[in-house]
């Protein structure tokens, strides 16, 4: 009766020529991460989104998209890292990233031209699909958002897979975080890592003002693909009220874990 | 204290070499330099090529061009006197005191290197250093070591490459020079030749009393010269450190590349004259004469000084590239200010951040690509204009302890649209209740407002607005959130941002 590890050593042999090492478990390695600072997100995600890979976060408006990846580039600012944003459409609000802790001297903001609906929407994204060739190939970058997230899906899937594996094979050889926010994936087996946002709950009408609006992520690629829902904290009145208890009520969905940000944080299995 | 000693440099045919020098390409030419005003122009200066093809000084404008594969060029000053100024640069490395001693179209200056033999060792090894730092700035010279003044001047004149004179040999080495390297007065001249007398040696063996009293009292200067005895007053000059390089072309050039071929070559010169100064270019202004009288001028600025010439090189293309000439070039002048050499001491674990000098580049690349005032940081105003901010130019500052504020926690974050976008809104009790833009209806679920804002009302610049935060859903039944801003100046509606 031969061991199992001569059983084992046998079999290999034999399938040596299709599948090479085919029951030698695959050495892992530890992927590098950054946390993105909404510790729930950091902890579906093991640590938080990886580094030298793409990411993308995706949904439709109000789904959250530009709130998270302005609060990862907050943390990664904060670390006195350099970040850019490649805005297709010159839809960042400057105050909104202020407001979430983006230091904005260490922020490089690249504005595609857009001459308007009528234009030609392919000549912003080719503006940005070059600038973040450009600023993967410079290096230095700790983070860099690739906004498409007011692109049509038609459009961006229009972007070849080679264009994705490149940005790929860049972002992992200058260990830059590759955020890209869509309203549907784009980068298909590119992406490390695919955030699907949603938004999760209309606020109440009986207030003043705008608060209380959730979003619910749902990650693919994970190894905990469990969906996680995020509330954020109102806008207005002023900013003296701003740190003030926004997110304070809880959602029960059944098996949906909820969680709420923003001063405070609950949750529940 | 050491005896005297002088270096002599004579760099002859100087406008041609001065030409030459930028324009790399004719250089196994033949090239010949023509002065005065047309048509009586004449050829002033010729390299070697130009000789051997037969022409010759002197030789008139249509003769000249009457010789099978010759250049001709028009005498610049201008470039001349650049050229001068980096063969006194180049001199000045090795001894502060420099007298100029220029004759006719030559460029010559006399050296005094007394007491720098422990810096840059014998004479001989101190001139061919100083000729391989003339060569690489391509200027070519012959040199002369004498202990007298006027012996190195009269040596380098009349032979070509490297003659050290040692102390007391002054008379030997100039005794068979023809006696037209003195410039005598022509009447001394004429009677000499009368004489029969020929060489330096001949006049130098001449009885002094019986000279004089033939010739008068300046026939012993001349006497002395030829010994190699004629004493001298140093009169240093001051070495002007001006990083400027210039070359105007004989027709106007409208091709980029042929510009950016003379601008790599002067880019080298400035840097390399600027290294050795221990320093680096610090900032690049190029300026330029168009055709129609018009000027060009744009100044190029490094995150750091710098002397790579590939990076710099790089910044002037994108640069003309970004702002292209609207005519066609006339002369190209390229002037840099020198400053300290950058050194940046790097934190072990501090976080990455990209090369300054690369980042340059990349940035330049990004503003041709995305538009010159589109690329930056963004900077708040201080003004409570909603979305009001203006770009300033990324730097990466380098500091070892950044501030670190407290994290905000996250919040709504908006989607602006650029330019705002005019809907028709639908009230109801001065609520919206539905609006519409372009492509579909929203229906309003909940509205919350009106936030006045107004302001600047003393300028252009004014605005009175109404805004409100709303809740809506598409015609899809997709709930958005936005931001909806009525102008009361104007009475208008714009859907200006959306919540994400």
């Amino acid at each position: 009766m031969p061991s199992a590890s001569a059983l084992r050593i046998q079999i290999e042999h034999s399938l040596e020529r299709r599948f090479p090492a085919a029951l030698s478990p695959i050495p892992r390695t530890i992927v590098e991460t950054a946390a993105t600072s909404i510790p729930e997100v950091d902890r579906v995600l093991n640590g938080g989104l990886p580094v030298g890979a793409i990411s993308e976060i995706t949904g439709p408006v109000f789904s959250g998209r530009t709130s998270l990846a302005l609060t990862f580039l907050a943390a990664r600012t904060h670390e006195g890292c350099v970040c850019a944003w490649v805005d297709v459409h010159d839809a960042l609000d400057s105050e909104s990233a202020a407001a979430n802790g983006v230091a904005l001297r260490q922020l490089l903001w690249i504005r595609c031209k857009n001459a308007g609906p009528s234009a030609n929407p392919w000549a912003p994204l080719d503006q940005a699909i070059r600038a973040t060739d450009l600023l993967l190939q410079a290096g230095g970058f700790s983070a860099l958002v690739l906004d498409l997230g007011s692109t049509a899906p038609e459009h961006g899937l229009r972007i070849p897979l080679a264009t994705w594996f490149r940005f790929r094979q860049a972002a992992d050889r200058t260990r830059c975080s590759l955020l890209v926010l869509a309203q549907q994936p784009l980068a298909q087996s590119s992406a490390a890592v695919v955030l699907e946002c949603a938004p999760l709950k209309a606020p109440s009408g009986n207030q003043t003002v705008l608060a209380n609006c959730g979003y619910q992520l749902r990650t693919s690629r994970s190894a905990n693909p469990a969906p996680l829902s995020i509330a954020t904290g109102q806008r207005k009145p002023p900013a003296s009220t701003w740190l003030a208890t926004a997110a304070s009520q809880r959602e029960n969905r059944g098996p949906l874990r909820q969680v709420f940000v923003s001063g405070m944080v609950e949750a529940s299995a | 204290m050491s005896p005297e000693l002088y270096l002599s440099i004579h760099a002859d045919e100087f406008p041609a070499q001065a030409l030459l020098r930028l324009r790399t390409d004719l250089a196994v030419q033949p090239v010949a330099v023509l002065d005065g005003h047309p048509p009586l122009q004449t050829v002033c200066s010729l390299n070697r090529h130009a000789r051997l093809k037969g022409a010759a000084l002197g030789m008139p404008r249509l003769e000249a061009e009457g010789i099978p594969g010759m250049h001709l060029l028009a005498r610049s000053l201008e470039i001349e006197a650049a050229a001068r100024s980096v063969l006194h640069e180049c001199a000045a490395h090795f001894s502060p005191r420099i007298e100029a001693v220029s004759l006719s179209t030559a460029c010559s200056c006399v050296l005094d290197i007394t007491g720098t033999e422990r810096l840059f060792g014998p004479p001989e090894t101190l001139a061919y250093r100083l000729r391989a730092a003339l060569s690489t700035a391509g200027l070519r010279a012959s040199f002369a070591v004498s202990s007298n003044f006027h012996t190195a001047r009269i040596k380098t004149v009349a032979t070509r490459g490297i003659t050290v004179i040692p102390p007391g040999h002054e008379a030997n080495a100039l005794s068979k020079l023809p006696l037209a390297v003195l410039d005598l007065p022509r009447d001394h001249a004429e009677t000499l030749t009368i004489w029969g007398i020929r060489t330096l040696g001949e006049l130098a063996a001449l009885p002094e009393s019986e000279l004089v009293a033939r010739l008068g009292p300046q026939a012993v200067v001349s006497r002395d010269l030829a010994r190699g005895a004629q004493p001298h007053t140093f009169q240093p000059i001051e070495a002007e450190f001006t990083l400027r390089e210039f070359c105007d072309f004989e027709t106007p050039v409208e091709q980029i590349n042929s510009l950016l071929f003379i601008g790599a070559r002067m880019i080298d010169c400035l840097a390399a004259r600027a290294s050795a100064h221990a320093l680096s270019l610090a900032s690049l202004v190029v300026h330029m004469e168009l055709t129609g009288g018009r000027i060009y001028r744009r100044p190029i600025h490094p995150a750091l000084p710098s002397t790579d010439r590939k990076f710099l090189l790089k910044l002037l293309q994108l640069e003309i590239a970004a702002h292209p000439p609207q005519a066609a070039v006339l002369s190209l002048t390229l002037s840099a200010e020198a400053g300290q050499s950058s050194s940046v001491q790097l934190g072990l674990f501090a976080p990455q951040t990209p090369e300054p000098s690369r980042l340059d580049v990349t940035i330049a690349r990004l503003k041709a690509i995305a538009g010159e005032d589109r690329v930056g940081s963004p900077v708040l105003e201080d003004t409570h204009r909603p979305g009001s901010f203006r770009m300033e130019s990324f730097t990466v500052r380098t500091q070892s302890n950044p501030p670190t504020p407290e994290l905000a926690s996250p919040r709504m974050a908006l989607r602006r649209m650029r330019p705002p976008v005019p809907v028709r809104v639908q009230l109801n009790a001065l609520e919206p209740v539905a609006f519409r833009d372009r492509q579909q209806t929203f229906k309003v679920s909940a509205a919350y407002g009106p936030w006045k804002t107004s302001g600047c009302w003393w300028s252009t610049e004014t605005w009175n607005t109404e805004e409100w935060d709303v809740l809506a859903e598409t015609g899809t039944g997709a709930p958005v959130a936005c931001v909806l801003v009525r102008n009361c100046t104007i009475d208008q509606w714009q859907l200006e941002a959306f919540y994400d």
